[in-house]
C-alpha cells in the first residue's frame, strides 16, 4: 500500500526508511464483514493485521461442544495491531472476529520475521512486555527532554570545579581568588579534611565578627560537608537542598571530591518553583504563612505533569513536600511538651506517597499509654480543620485525627489492629488495609514502631487472615472490551480496574513478607529482591501502575480545571476518547497485566472461584 | 467502420492461437479479477498520452496489494497545464518513467486474462487498447467489470425514483470507504478494488439521504 498505511504509531515509527519501503511493499489489505473471523484460533494466521477502518474482538477459543459464553477479552480499533504473537508462534490461540466491516492492513508473517531480524527495537516491541515496551514509547516520546532531566545524573555538565585553598589562606586572598574565578565559595583544606567557605561566611566574618583580614579561612570554614555521589540523579541533589536548606552540594566520587552542585545551576534546568515553595513551607512561622506555601503546590503539580516529569519522581517529590506541610503543621499546632509523646501517622494512599492530587487526608494520632493531656481531642478537631482550610479534602469516611476513633494510645491502637485482623467483615478490612499503609510524618516514631512491629510479628503464619485480606484484591473485574465501542461507554474507573488490585495485592505480598516500606514501588522492588516476585513480573506491574496513575492524573487535572469549585467531582474516572491510540495500547498492556496478577494472586492465597 | 468488441476479439483469438499470447484469450476460472487505472494528459482517447499505469489484484475479499503495478512513463509531449491541475503529474513527477513499450508488456504479464476492475474501466481498457494494438495486432480481450454499474445494480433495487449517484467520491463515501490516494493510479485502483469487495461480500449499502 502506498501511503494510506500510517507510519506515524510506535512500533512502526521505529522502521527506519528503507524499512518503511520494505513494508510498504509488502502490504495487503483484507476486507471482513461483521462477524466473520479474521484469525481462527488454531489456525495459521496470514500476518499481523492492522485495522484501517473497523473493530475487531479477540476472544478465546471455544472447544467443540462446550457451552459457555465467549467471553472476549480486547477489542481492537482503528490504527490497533493484532495478531502479532499469533503471527510470530506461527499457530493462533485466540479467535479475532470482525464486529463491524472491517478492512485491514496485512502485513505478512514473512515481511515482519524480516523487519523483526533487521530492526531490533522494532522486534523489542513486538515481542516484549509492558515494562519494555514503555521505556521504548519514553525514548521516542514528545517530551524526552524533561524527562531526560530528571534523569540526569550529576556529571561532569552540572558540577562546577571546586576552588581548593590550603590552611593559612587569608579572607583577603581568599576573596580576591574567588573573585578571579567567579566562584561564590571556596573549600578549605584543613589536615585531611575540606570545609566550605561561601561568601555569605566570609561577610558574616568580617562585618559582623569583625575578624582582621589577615584571619585564616580554614577557621570559619564550615566542616559539616553535605555530599553527594557522582552517579546519583540531579533531580536527588535539588531535593537535598530543598529539605537542609543550602544551596551547594558537594558531589563526590567514592572518597574524592569531584566539584560542587549549585542551586542556581539546578534550578537553571528545573523550571518549577519546588525550591521556592519548599523554603516557604520550611520557613513558615505562622498557620497562614503556611497555608500560602501549601495552595502554591497545585501548581508545581501542573507544571511537573505538563512538562512530562516521571510520575514516580513527581510523587516523591510531592509526599515530601505534603509530609512537610503536615509536620510544619504538627509543629506550630501542638505543645511542644507534648510533642514527644504523641505520633502523628499519615495512611491509605498519602502513607503509600502515592497521593498527587489531594484527594483526601488519612492521618491518625498515636499517643503514648497513660498520657495525661485533657485537650488533646481539641488540639486534633483544630488540626483537621485547619488542614482542610488548607485544600487537603476531609476524608470521606472520617479517618482524620478530629475522628477520637483515630486517636488512641498504642495499646489501642495494636488492640484495633488485631481485631480488624480478626473478622473478616469487610469494612474492618478496609480499614486495615488503610491503616497498615500507615508512615509516621511527626511526633516520636518509636510509638508507631512499637505498634507496627507487634503486629507484623501477630500477623506470621496467620494463612487465613491473608486469605481474607487478598480477596478484595481481586474483587473488581478487570475490563478490557470497552476500547472498541468508544460512542457507548468511553469511561473506566480507573482505580477499580487498575490501581487498586495492584496496590492491594502488593500491601497483602508485603504484610506477609513483613515489608517495611509503604510505597508501592518500593514494595514492589524489595519483593523482587526477596524473590518473592519475579523480576520480570515486578517491572511490568510497576509500569502499569505507573501508567494508570499518570493516565487518571492528566484527566484529574483537566476535570479540576473545568469544575468550578476546582475540584473534581469524579476522581477515578477515565475518559477514553482523551486517550491517543498510543496511550489505548499501553493502557490495554496494562490492565492484561493487572489479570495477570490478579490470576496470580487468586492461586496464590486460594481465592478460588 | 466500427467493429463491436466481441466479434474482434473473437478474430483476434483466432490469429493469435498459435502466438506468445495465446493464453490471454483463454476463459479464465480463477477468483481474481485485476483492478486498473491509468492517469492520462486528457478524457479524450484521440488525443490522450498515459502518464502512469496503476493496478492491483484481488483475490477474493483481500485485496493484494503486495503484488502491484506502479508505472509511471516517460513525460510525454502533450503533458500540458490542465490535466497537471488535476493529477498534479508535471513532467519532472516522471522523469524516471520507463519506455511505453516495456509498461504495456508489464501490464499484459501482470494482468494475463483475469478480468478488468475500473472505475468507467472502458476509457482505460481503449487507452491501453490505443498502444497495445499498433504493437500486437489485438486489444486487450479481458472481461471488464464496471465499478459504478456493478454499484448501481445492487442499489437500484433499494432506490425509488431519480438517478443514481455514481460519482466517485459518492460510491466510495456511500461504501464507507476510505478514499487513500485520489488521482494517483494505483490510489485510485486500490480504492475501487475496495470498494468492488465491499460490494461483492458485504452487505448492501444504506443509501437514504
Amino acid at each position: 500500500m502506498p501511503n494510506s498505511f500510517k507510519m506515524d504509531n510506535i512500533p512502526f515509527s521505529l522502521l527506519t526508511d528503507a524499512e518503511q519501503t520494505l513494508l510498504r511493499a509488502n502490504l495487503d489489505i483484507g476486507y471482513f464483514q461483521k462477524g466473520e473471523k479474521v484469525i481462527t484460533a488454531g489456525e495459521v494466521p496470514d500476518g499481523v493485521y492492522v485495522i484501517l477502518k473497523g473493530c475487531v474482538s479477540e476472544s478465546e477459543a471455544i472447544e467443540a461442544g462446550v457451552e459457555a459464553p465467549q467471553q472476549v477479552f480486547v477489542q481492537y480499533q482503528n490504527e490497533d495491531y493484532f495478531g502479532g504473537w499469533s503471527a510470530l508462534r506461527g499457530k493462533a490461540i485466540h479467535n479475532f472476529v470482525a464486529e463491524e466491516e472491517t478492512i485491514c492492513h496485512i502485513l505478512p508473517t514473512r515481511t515482519l520475521l524480516d523487519l523483526i531480524a533487521s530492526n531490533a527495537q522494532f522486534a523489542d516491541y513486538f515481542q516484549q512486555n509492558l515494562a519494555v515496551k514503555r521505556e521504548i514509547v519514553a525514548q521516542h516520546g514528545s517530551n524526552q527532554d524533561m524527562a531526560e532531566f530528571m534523569l540526569a545524573k550529576i556529571t561532569a555538565a552540572a558540577v562546577r570545579d571546586p576552588l581548593i585553598v590550603e590552611q593559612g589562606t587569608s579572607i583577603r586572598d581568599a576573596t580576591e581568588l574567588m573573585r578571579t574565578h567567579k566562584a561564590d565559595c571556596v573549600l578549605a583544606r584543613k589536615g585531611g579534611r575540606l570545609g566550605m567557605v561561601t561568601g555569605t561566611d566570609l561577610l558574616d566574618a568580617v562585618v559582623l565578627k569583625q575578624l582582621p583580614l589577615e584571619t585564616d579561612v580554614s577557621d570559619i570554614a564550615s566542616y559539616r560537608l553535605v555530599t553527594i555521589d557522582h552517579q546519583d540523579y540531579l533531580f536527588n541533589a535539588l531535593v537535598m537542598m530543598t529539605q537542609q536548606q543550602i544551596e551547594r552540594v558537594v558531589v563526590m566520587a567514592g572518597d574524592e571530591m569531584v566539584g560542587v552542585v549549585e542551586l542556581t545551576d539546578v534550578l537553571s534546568y528545573f523550571s518549577s518553583h519546588s525550591h521556592v515553595i519548599g523554603l516557604r513551607i520550611e520557613r513558615a512561622a505562622s498557620v497562614d504563612q503556611l497555608r500560602e506555601a501549601a495552595q502554591g503546590l497545585n501548581d508545581l503539580i501542573k507544571a511537573l505533569i505538563s512538562s512530562g516529569v516521571k510520575i514516580r519522581f513527581t510523587m516523591d517529590l510531592l509526599a515530601a513536600m505534603n509530609g512537610r506541610i503536615i509536620s510544619k503543621l504538627f509543629d506550630l499546632i501542638i505543645p511542644a511538651d507534648m510533642q514527644p509523646h504523641v505520633c502523628l501517622i499519615v495512611m491509605g494512599s498519602e502513607g503509600r506517597a502515592e497521593q498527587i492530587m489531594k484527594t483526601d487526608q488519612d492521618n491518625a494520632l498515636i499517643f503514648r499509654d497513660n498520657l495525661a493531656w485533657p485537650g488533646m481531642q481539641a488540639t486534633m478537631q483544630h488540626f483537621s480543620d485547619t488542614l482542610i482550610s488548607f485544600g487537603f479534602p476531609p476524608c470521606p469516611g472520617n479517618i482524620m485525627v478530629s475522628n477520637p476513633a483515630w486517636v488512641n494510645s498504642v495499646g489501642d491502637w495494636t488492640q484495633r489492629l488485631s481485631d480488624w485482623a480478626a473478622t473478616c467483615e469487610g469494612s474492618a478490612q478496609m480499614q486495615l488495609a488503610i491503616a497498615v499503609d500507615a508512615k509516621p510524618v511527626a511526633g516520636n516514631e518509636a510509638l508507631f514502631k512499637v505498634a507496627r512491629n507487634w503486629f507484623l510479628r501477630h500477623l506470621r503464619n496467620n494463612d487465613v487472615f491473608f486469605s481474607h485480606f487478598a480477596r478484595a484484591a481481586v474483587e473488581f473485574d478487570t475490563p478490557l472490551t470497552f476500547f472498541g465501542n468508544l460512542k457507548d461507554r468511553g469511561q473506566l474507573d480507573i482505580k477499580k480496574g487498575g490501581i487498586f488490585p495492584i496496590v492491594h495485592g502488593v500491601r497483602t505480598l508485603a504484610l506477609e513478607h513483613r515489608i517495611l516500606k509503604t510505597n508501592t514501588f518500593q514494595r514492589i522492588e524489595l519483593l523482587m529482591e526477596q524473590g518473592v516476585m519475579e523480576e520480570q513480573h515486578g517491572k511490568d506491574l510497576a509500569e502499569a501502575l505507573a501508567l494508570c496513575i499518570q493516565l487518571r492524573l492528566r484527566q484529574q487535572i483537566l476535570r479540576a480545571e473545568e469544575a468550578e469549585d476546582g475540584i473534581d467531582p469524579t476522581p477515578n474516572l477515565i475518559d477514553l476518547q482523551q486517550l491517543n491510540k498510543l496511550e489505548r495500547d499501553l493502557l490495554r498492556d496494562a490492565l492484561h497485566v493487572v489479570k495477570g496478577f490478579k490470576k496470580h494472586l487468586a492461586q496464590r492465597y486460594h481465592l478460588g472461584g | 467502420m466500427i467493429i463491436p468488441r466481441s466479434i474482434r476479439r473473437m478474430k483476434e483469438k483466432r490469429e493469435h492461437r498459435e502466438g506468445p499470447w495465446a493464453h490471454l484469450f483463454e476463459r479464465y476460472d480463477g477468483d481474481e479479477v485485476v483492478s486498473l487505472d491509468c492517469e492520462t494528459t486528457s478524457l479524450d482517447v484521440k488525443k490522450a498520452e498515459i502518464l502512469s499505469i496503476g493496478a492491483v489484484r484481488v483475490k477474493g475479499r483481500k485485496v493484494i496489494t503486495s503484488e502491484r503495478l506502479d508505472i509511471k512513463l516517460k513525460p510525454p509531449k502533450s503533458l500540458s497545464g490542465d490535466s497537471i491541475k488535476i493529477h498534479k503529474i508535471r513532467a519532472s513527477d516522471l522523469a524516471d518513467g520507463i519506455e511505453l513499450d516495456d509498461a504495456l508488456e508489464q501490464v499484459l504479464a501482470f494482468v494475463g486474462n483475469r478480468p478488468i476492475l475500473g472505475y468507467y474501466v472502458n476509457f482505460d481498457i481503449r487507452m491501453l487498447d490505443k498502444f497495445i494494438r499498433p504493437r500486437y495486432g489485438f486489444g486487450l480481450p479481458n472481461k471488464a467489470i464496471e465499478l459504478s454499474h456493478v454499484y448501481h445494480d445492487i442499489i437500484k433495487w433499494k432506490h425509488i425514483g431519480g438517478d443514481v449517484d455514481l460519482r466517485f467520491d459518492t460510491i466510495a463515501g456511500k461504501l464507507d470507504i476510505p478514499i487513500l490516494e485520489r488521482h494517483t493510479a494505483l490510489g485510485d485502483a486500490i480504492t475501487v478494488a475496495l470498494m468492488y469487495v465491499r460490494l461483492k461480500y458485504g452487505v448492501a449499502p444504506d443509501i437514504s439521504y
